[in-house]
């Protein structure tokens, strides 16, 4: 390529004046010491204000002094709108089902154990630095009640009554830990086979799935524990 | 050599070169937009990612974001430079940008050994997951932009397709762009 085919298309290209842009640029770095030094405060919302309310500053600054936005063709900037618009658009249809991890009818059973599991760790590596020891024997009868909410209860309700928010949809119902009669023919080894291997093992449902595979022996106990506790 | 016609038609009123260039953006708006939006979104659903965002240094991020801040800067004084004719000034200037992405990833390469040799690797958890996504994603983007930086820079020395410098520089800005949000995401927000 020649500088005689160059030269006319760039002539071509809207010249325009040039802001200054040192002093741009000494804004957009004293905004970023702002957006540095704001979290420091402590205070949520001086924090959320100065790193993204300024990040929006900075990159509109970016955009109106270095890529020329502000003079280009009104519908280059269209065409951004409608890209950033999609990603709105995307967001505002799945963030919901992302954010929560229950709504009518659904559970996300392995976010909300992540974050139990996680805010778990953080609580107990806390305590132990508090306490300098390591948590008492209370601590295997928690764990079942944490399992039963998050694996039992979508189904067999949170008072194990049967009466979960998926029950609506099973067929057979699921059972009722809070009834008399059902325990008058089960025993804490029939609980600890079911949760083990499923339903399907005892001739029952098999949408009731095994976590032989997910909880230990100990923790299959202390489900079965607690689970007979519920009985009335 | 003669040139495709369609590098001088203006129909759209604008150059060929830089609609193009504008396209490139929208799309990469799309890409880095969807990545950043579905961070979001789990970081609300997740609190515990406040903790894991703790060990990030936001020391680096913020010398980072100084480095990336500075190379737009000479980028737009280079293709300031090209419009008034001075192609060897621009290609100086360009290759100063070049130096601004190379001091970026070198800091970033600093950061991430260490990361991982604390243990934060790719699949330590969610959020690392997308922490080594968005800023490798990002970290590619400096790169080609690297690449493609000095080959305009070699053609600007020359006084040829002066041009090139701006179409390089909108991108470039744009990388900047996606640093001036990743860095709050990722860096600030514990």
């Amino acid at each position: 390529m020649s500088t005689a085919h160059s030269e006319p298309e760039h002539a071509n290209a809207q010249l325009h004046a040039h802001p200054n842009y040192i002093q741009i640029w000494g804004i957009l770095v004293a905004l970023l010491v702002v957006s540095v030094c704001g979290p420091m405060l402590g205070i949520k919302a001086v924090t959320l204000i100065t790193a993204f309310g300024i990040a929006l500053v900075k990159a509109y600054l970016v955009a109106k002094n270095f890529m020329h936005l502000n003079i280009e063709r009104s519908y280059i900037v269209f065409l951004l709108v409608t890209a950033v618009g999609l990603m709105v658009l995307m967001f505002g249809g799945v963030a919901g089902d992302v954010m929560d991890h229950q709504g009518r009818n659904w559970r996300n059973l392995a976010a909300q154990e992540e974050v139990n599991r996680a805010l778990a760790g953080v609580a107990g590596e806390s305590g132990a630095e508090q306490k300098g020891s390591t948590p008492g024997p209370a601590q295997p009868v928690a764990g079942a009640e944490e399992n039963f909410k998050i694996v039992c209860s979508p189904c067999h309700g949170e008072k194990g009554d049967g009466k979960g928010a998926a029950a609506v949809a099973l067929t057979p119902k699921p059972a009722n830990f809070t009834d008399p009669e059902f325990w008058q023919t089960r025993d804490k080894a029939h609980i600890e086979k079911v949760i083990t291997l499923g339903g399907a093992a005892v001739g029952k449902s098999p949408l009731m799935a095994p976590f032989g595979s997910r909880f230990s022996a100990a923790e299959i106990s202390a489900l079965a524990d607690y689970l007979m506790r519920l009985k009335q | 050599m003669q040139k495709p016609i369609a590098t001088l038609r203006s129909a759209t009123g604008i150059p060929t070169g830089r609609l193009a260039i504008w396209w490139v953006i929208a799309s990469e708006i799309v890409i880095f937009g969807g990545l950043l939006a579905s961070y979001i979104m789990h970081r609300i659903g997740h609190p515990e990612w406040g903790g894991y965002a703790a060990h990030t240094n936001t020391v680096a991020g913020a010398f980072n974001t100084l480095v990336l801040l500075s190379s737009s800067l000479s980028a737009v004084l280079a293709h300031q430079a090209a419009e008034g004719g001075d192609g060897p000034k621009a290609a100086r200037l360009l290759r100063l940008t070049v130096l601004g992405g190379a001091i970026f990833l070198c800091v970033k390469g600093l950061e991430w050994t260490h990361e991982i040799r604390e243990g934060f690797t790719l699949t330590a958890n969610g959020f690392w997951t997308f922490y080594y996504t968005a800023a490798g994603l990002h970290g590619l983007h400096v790169l080609a932009g690297m690449i493609i930086l000095l080959f305009v820079a070699a053609d600007a020395q020359r006084n040829r397709e002066l041009q090139r410098v701006e179409l390089i520089g909108i991108y470039w800005h744009f990388v900047d762009i996606v640093w001036i949000f990743l860095f709050p995401l990722l860096y600030i927000a514990k």
